[in-house]
């Protein structure tokens, strides 16, 4: 008995260890889905579980059930700019105080609500939240997954209250990952008025992908095991990735850290898995050493299926931020500091 | 003697044949009482309301459909659909936990108090703008 358990838990174990992604679903294709979403843009939120039925009843698989439910939540719903820097602001002074930041919470809760039932606009939790119970209503097992973002404008280095919000979601007995309110879209980059741009590579990453920009407070969502879940501080330590990263990479091998010193001719060695393959001259980096920017071909690329690998090599000293791009979309960053 | 033996057996077999009939009958009758009852379709009332009192705009529908009431400026309803007993009604708002309820024989009214979702609320946005790492001023 206590062997065929052990067993039973060995097989889910090795189950779960393959990573649970889209390409699971190469064999669905979500145009049905995402037209059902696009015919119920502008519906409001005053009856979800009418919402929520209009949504799948059409549809077959729970993937596909799924997939209208989250593409109508990124297209209908807003990222409220001024909603978020006032709930960080209020949270960083309160979070010596957990009476204070509970209250705060609670207070902040009713209005959010209000907010996205009235306006449809919301911040990340708003986004999860919305999808888990659409999905609920659907009959789809969803969860909203509490943790830590990473973005090039958040401080970086001292993330230290959750700050972001997503979802994982059983499908066909496996779980997934997927992040509704970077899937919907961007503040512009003059008014910081947010901008729909659906970014479909958060449906269904791949967790791996994931763990470079996402740190679930609760272990069991990383969807990885062992030692590739990375510590807090490795996690604080990573490149930044950029909402791009999503659409262009499958996975981010190297490097790990976004910080690297090195000395005068030395290199650093960018290494990813892309999701199509692309051609060499639309990889560049960009640099930015604090008195002028520019981009430029690095010191070698090399693409072997979908396998891209790139070096550069630093002849002038100085402190360098790095970005890739691929095709000329902003795809990750890392810091050089070059000295003798 | 045995022809009192045989009127005596016959007797026993009518006894025998009503009583298993009688049986039957009253097996069949409790069955249709009991139908009768869990089908016996009544209108559902109700009223639900939130810590602040009755909710207006409150859904409620019928688990598995999409028939459905909403509640009015006093959180009232009356259900659209006659229901029996075992139909469960779904209520939810935005921002509650759902709830579900099943109908007993004894349904006709439900009072009912939905509690806040108690989820943090949190949010990081993404941004396209590029990192710029943050530099001594000479």
């Amino acid at each position: 008995m206590q062997k065929t358990a052990l067993l039973l838990v060995l097989l889910f174990l090795s189950l779960c260890e393959l990573n649970a992604q889209i390409s699971d679903f190469d064999h669905i294709n979500f145009k049905k889905a995402d037209s059902i979403a696009l015919s119920l843009k502008g519906e409001n939120l005053t009856n979800l579980p009418e919402l929520s039925y209009k949504l799948t009843s059409n549809l077959k698989t729970d993937a596909e059930r799924f997939r209208a439910i989250y593409r109508w939540v990124c297209d209908n719903i807003a990222n409220d700019y001024t909603l978020y820097l006032r709930n960080s602001r209020q949270r960083q002074r309160f979070k010596k105080d957990s009476l204070k930041l509970t209250a705060w919470n609670t207070k902040f809760r009713t209005k959010l609500f209000n907010r996205l039932l009235k306006r449809k606009q919301t911040i990340c939790t708003g986004y999860a939240y919305l999808v888990k119970t659409l999905a609920d209503f659907a009959n789809i097992d969803c969860k909203i997954v509490q943790g830590y973002g990473r973005v090039s404008t958040t401080n970086i280095e001292t993330l230290d209250l959750p700050n972001h919000s997503w979802n994982a979601v059983n499908l066909n007995n496996k779980w997934y990952l997927c992040d509704p309110t970077w899937a919907s879209g961007i503040p512009s980059p003059k008014t910081n008025k947010f901008i729909f741009q659906y970014n479909d590579g958060f449906f269904l990453a791949n967790p791996k992908l994931f763990a470079v920009n996402h740190f679930p407070v609760d272990k069991q969502w990383w969807l990885l095991y062992g030692s590739d879940i990375p510590s807090f501080e490795t996690f604080l330590s990573s490149p930044i990735l950029y909402g791009n990263a999503y659409k262009k990479l499958e996975l981010h091998n190297a490097p790990q850290q976004m910080h690297h010193n090195i000395k005068p001719l030395e290199k650093v060695i960018f290494k990813y898995q892309l999701k199509d393959n692309t051609k060499t001259q639309n990889i560049k980096l960009g640099f930015d050493n604090g008195f002028s920017t520019w981009k430029n071909q690095p010191t070698s690329i090399s693409i072997n299926d979908k396998s891209l690998e790139v070096e550069h090599q630093f002849t002038q000293t100085g402190f360098y931020d790095v970005h890739l791009y691929i095709d000329d979309d902003l795809i990750s960053t890392y810091t050089v500091e070059v000295k003798k | 003697m045995k022809t009192q033996t045989a009127t005596q057996n016959k007797a026993f077999k009518t006894f025998g044949f009503a009583l298993v009939l009688m049986m039957t009958l009253f097996s069949f009758n409790t069955t249709f009482a009991q139908t009768k009852e869990a089908t016996q379709e009544r209108t559902i009332k109700g009223l639900v309301s939130n810590e602040d009192g009755p909710l207006p705009g409150a859904n409620i529908t019928l688990d598995g459909t999409r028939v459905g009431a909403v509640t009015d400026d006093d959180g009232k309803f009356t259900f659209p659909k006659k229901l029996k007993t075992g139909d469960v009604l779904v209520f939810s708002y935005l921002g509650y936990e759902t709830q579900k309820v099943s109908i007993t024989d004894k349904t006709s009214f439900i009072t009912l108090e939905l509690t806040p979702d108690m989820v943090e609320m949190i949010g990081a946005v993404d941004t396209n703008k590029p990192y710029k790492s943050k530099r001594k001023k000479n």
